[in-house]
């Protein structure tokens, strides 16, 4: 019977190992078998391949990243120990209770929020005039690493007795080599444990550093967020992929090597590193300890001077700091700019308007040229953040369809601030087997989303915005209507249309479409390009298509615009009239997949794609279309509580 | 040996406000084995500290041979100290640690490993050289401290308390390895100690400390024959203080009865504190002493009986006699009038720290 019972319990602390393991395990293995899928897709197998390694191999944004990562953590780590041994003997030599108060007050930022320490880093660099950048992300990050420091250092110094150090002064020792020579050896084991500590706190560190970050500044971390706009890239997930299984390693040679000589509980370490010595292993030889220390010394000194070069290289040259959405540009265009120019591309991405907008307000980072959507450049004229562009000189503009300059005028009424880079429509997307199946004519309204029969089939747009404009164009009313009764109507009918709501999403559309998952939804018309490849790609038995509703749209136009602080304006144009070119706006629209208003890349285009009404629809069909409009703080205000109460029923 | 070596003149130095070392003024002789015996918190080891260069006194001057070197760092002065807890460099080996000081002052290789085997031959540790430090008894890192302090040839040997940790076999050790490696080296050593056994052993000259005062300097003998107040009585070797009256020259009135002392210059009829050691009682018969009492507790120690006698007005004589006295046997009392030591009574509880001879 006992055995019996033995075996059962064996059974479930078995059946719990193997469950902690695959709660681990499962979302990495996942993310490791995804970062050699040929397609993009999420939930798509499309067969094994290389191909993001490659190209996390050549993406030189992933390695400055990298290369940034790891200074920052060196430097961070190797500062806040200098600083952090210091405090910690200062605090040591202090009476009990002010000893007590002044660790508790070093302890604090420790425990408190990352987003509270950002934002105030953040807030006191703009006070004091720091323009934010490299030397921002590594004061904020000894910053936070000091305390680690001191938590492991405190312990090996109150070990240490103090007449050690007297004792070294007394044999006729300088207070510095009494020091280096007598107390440091005691407490190393605590400098090298607090070294590592911030290190790895560094390495992984995204909040503060997204707060405390400049123009071109990226770490690894930032860098992978920085992608989720379009949803993560694949490289990513190599990457990913690589750093986990450098850890992983690096985990399994500090676990693998020869178990050091059983320490009795309660003797100091110091004691037991020399019982180690007389074994005759284990202990540093003073030599080469000092090789160890000179080689880190050379390297910190070069490492030090090669970024203060690289800053010196590259303030001396003419700069342009460029401000866009992510995967917004073919990389290859800002190098055939560079070349052509000279000018040195600082080149920085942002995922939405909301999070572009309080950088250029705060004037912390200073760029050139910025890439926001129509009624965020509203918002930004209203409030002269933007400078006037002076179309004398961007020749290039001739070559933008006058039909889209005559759409920024419902944001920018005189085309003085803004030039047109793309553009699209807000449609539905619809999986035609599966409409067939469910016995569901193709959508050609917005109403048609909210037929019963499409039941848990209808992904809708996770954005106040563009659900109220579903909801506004359905009823027949504008979509920047500030009329408070149609806006109670949106309401009730959003609310009305939730049950037949499969899931409120922003990029997810793309993919669970792609897979199959929903029969309709609401998207934008430039994924539209990327999904029929896809479809392709996939051999997917059932096709995608995309209709733009009949009472009319959102029309979106994304514009490039200088910032009134912009440091290089003449850059700036000189960039905007580059982008204008039709050969260069082909190539963006190549690797953008976003309709170009540019007329001259478009004639360059397949005839194919010309006609493509899903992107490039016919300007008539859209009538009833609008652009989005700033609408003030207030009525902003009223949206987004309107917009509460729908998604909170 | 009578040049003075090291003057502290008007040595003042508190710790948060606390007075620890008062208008302390002393001088140590060359070649002399100088004890600063007190009980904790009495000063001796600040004072060390301040001969050491660990402390700064808040006033008052440190003169070594002649110079001032109160602002001078400990590093600078020609001088070693042995700590308490020995204090020895962990991640050196012994003979590392011993040459710690030779290699700060650039000596050539050869002589420093002469001075290694010289000084573990002087400490009895002749080739522990490459040992470490955790691997030695206490007594034996003890040595290597001495070891590490004496090859730098320091004119003075500063020792707190070096001997505070040992066991009582090991430590009675030391004390004569400590006398004779004075005699051999001919170095003038400050010792600091609570222990005054150690200090009557060891010790040319004896410097008994209470509340930053100076209570008594003097040779051991002079310091325990002739207290000159009741904390030095008290602390030196056990003691019997009582309350007497200084009736003129050479008679003391103690509970009633009189007895003939050697004391003179107190005045008539005068209250003092008469001391007398236990070892100085002779118990006798009954009608042939000088004060009756009762034989209240008896104690066999080794070398004598310790007792308690009591007498009527209550107080408890302490008695040490190699003669045997049952409890509750009627004794008379009988001191030798050169056993009798007269203290004037102190005043008030300040004058009691600052003692008789300041």
């Amino acid at each position: 019977m006992k055995k019996r019972y033995g075996s059962l319990k064996q059974f479930f602390s078995d059946f719990y190992l193997v469950a902690v393991l695959i709660f681990l395990y499962v979302p990495i293995l996942t993310m490791m078998v995804l970062s050699f899928n040929t397609s993009k897709s999420r939930t798509q197998w499309g067969g094994f391949t290389l191909r993001w390694y490659q190209q996390m191999l050549s993406d030189p944004g992933i390695s400055s990243a990298l290369y940034n990562t790891l200074l920052i953590a060196f430097l961070s780590a190797l500062i806040a120990c200098i600083i952090g041994t210091a405090a910690s003997i200062a605090i040591s030599s202090m009476k009990p209770v002010s000893a007590t108060i002044v660790l508790g007050i070093t302890n604090i930022p420790m425990l408190n929020a990352d987003i509270v320490t950002g934002i105030s880093l953040m807030l006191a660099f703009l006070a004091f005039g720091i323009s934010l950048g490299f030397k921002t992300i590594l004061i904020s990050h000894i910053t936070f690493n000091i305390p680690y420091v001191i938590l492991s250092v405190m312990p090996k110094l109150k070990q240490t007795s103090k007449s050690t150090y007297e004792a070294a002064l007394d044999l006729g020792a300088h207070p510095l080599y009494a020091f280096f020579k007598v107390v440091f050896p005691d407490i190393l084991p605590g400098v090298l444990s607090g070294f590592l500590l911030a290190f790895t706190m560094s390495l992984d560190d995204f909040i503060i550093t997204h707060f405390t970050r400049g123009a071109g500044i990226n770490t690894l971390s930032t860098l992978i967020y920085s992608q989720v706009r379009r949803g993560i890239q694949p490289s990513m997930y190599a990457l990913s992929t690589v750093i986990f299984l450098v850890v992983l390693t690096l985990l399994a040679i500090s676990n693998y090597r020869p178990a050091p000589q059983k320490v009795r509980p309660g003797v100091d370490p110091a004691a037991a590193q020399t019982a180690a010595a007389r074994e005759g292993k284990g202990r540093m030889p003073e030599k080469l300890q000092k090789g160890a220390m000179a080689i880190a010394a050379v390297l910190i000194v070069a490492a030090v001077g090669w970024v203060s070069v690289m800053k010196f290289l590259v303030t001396g040259s003419d700069e342009l700091y460029v401000y866009n959405w992510g995967e917004y540009i073919d990389e290859e265009v800002i190098e055939l700019f560079e070349e052509e120019t000279g000018i040195h591309v600082t080149y920085d991405m942002f995922e939405t308007n909301e999070e572009m907008y309080p950088i250029i307000e705060a004037g912390a980072v200073c760029y050139d040229v910025v890439c926001p959507s129509d009624y965020m450049i509203q918002k930004m004229v209203e409030n002269d953040l933007l400078a006037e562009i002076d179309l004398k000189n961007i020749p290039n503009i001739s070559q933008i369809d006058p039909t889209y300059l005559e759409m920024s005028r419902a944001f920018d009424p005189q085309n003085r601030f803004s030039v047109p880079y793309c553009w699209g429509t807000v449609g539905i997307l619809y999986n035609t087997r599966r409409l067939e199946e469910l016995g569901v004519e193709a959508p050609d309204s917005w109403s048609d989303l909210w037929d019963p029969a499409l039941s848990g089939e209808i992904l809708m747009q996770d954005s106040v915005r563009d659900a109220f404009m579903v909801a506004l164009k359905d009823l027949g009313y504008s979509m920047n209507t500030t009329d408070v009764d149609e806006l109670q109507q949106a309401k009730e009918r959003l609310i009305q249309q939730k049950p037949l709501v499969q899931a409120y999403v922003i990029d997810q559309v793309r993919d669970k479409m792609i897979g199959g998952e929903a029969a309709v939804g609401v998207i934008y018309s430039g994924e539209m390009l990327y999904i029929q490849e896809e479809v392709e790609a996939l051999k997917l038995d059932y096709d995608l298509e995309y209709v733009i509703p009949k009472e009319g749209t959102n029309l979106w136009l994304d514009s490039w615009v200088i910032p009134a602080n912009a440091a290089n304006k003449e850059n700036a144009e000189k960039w905007i009239d580059f982008l204008c070119r039709p050969e260069i706006a082909l190539r963006n629209f190549e690797y953008i997949t976003y309709p170009t208003p540019n007329k001259g890349a478009f004639e360059l285009l397949d005839e194919d794609l010309q006609a493509n009404k899903a992107l490039f629809p016919d300007i008539d069909s859209l009538e009833g279309s609008e652009v989005y409009r700033y609408l003030g703080d207030e009525d902003d205000g009223v949206y987004n509580a309107l917009w509460k109460e729908v998604k909170s029923r | 040996m009578n040049r003075s070596l090291i003057d502290l003149k008007h040595i003042t130095k508190s710790f948060d406000g606390t007075m620890v070392l008062d208008d302390l003024s002393l001088t140590v002789k060359e070649n002399s084995f100088v004890t600063l015996l007190g009980p904790s918190g009495c000063g001796k080891t600040t004072t060390l500290r301040i001969i050491g260069g660990f402390d700064m006194p808040d006033t008052g001057k440190v003169i070594f041979d002649g110079q001032d070197i109160t602002q001078l760092p400990p590093n600078k002065r020609q001088l070693n100290t042995v700590f308490q807890k020995y204090a020895l460099f962990t991640h050196m080996t012994i003979a590392e640690n011993i040459a710690f000081g030779l290699k700060i002052k650039n000596k050539p290789k050869t002589y420093i490993d002469d001075k290694i085997k010289y000084a573990l031959k002087l400490v009895n540790l002749d080739g522990y050289g490459d040992r470490s430090v955790d691997s030695l008894s206490g007594g034996q890192q003890q040595r290597i401290a001495i070891a590490r302090a004496i090859v730098n040839e320091p004119r003075l040997l500063l020792l707190d308390e070096p001997l505070g940790a040992l066991d009582l076999k090991l430590r009675q050790d030391m004390q004569y390895e400590l006398i004779r490696l004075k005699n051999e080296l001919g170095i003038t050593f400050i010792y600091v100690t609570h222990d005054q056994e150690e200090a009557l052993t060891m010790s040319d000259t004896i410097v008994v400390m209470n509340q930053g005062y100076i209570q008594q300097m003097g040779s051991p003998e002079s310091i325990y024959n002739e207290p000159e107040n009741a904390f030095v009585a008290d602390f030196i070797g056990d003691s019997n203080i009582v309350p007497g009256i200084m009736l003129q020259d050479e008679l003391v009135e103690i509970f009633g009865a009189r007895f003939i002392c050697v004391d003179k210059g107190f005045g008539t009829n005068k209250p003092v504190d008469v001391v007398i050691r236990p070892e100085d009682i002779d118990l006798v018969e009954p009608g042939t002493g000088t004060l009756s009492g009762v034989v209240t507790h008896l104690i066999f120690k080794g070398v004598h009986y310790e007792m308690e006698v009591t007498t009527p007005d209550g107080f408890e004589w302490l008695v040490h006699s190699t003669d045997l006295f049952p409890v509750g046997r009627k004794v008379d009392i009988h001191v030798d009038p050169f056993d009798i030591q007269i203290m004037n009574k102190p005043a008030s509880e300040d004058e009691e720290a600052i003692g008789v001879n300041e």
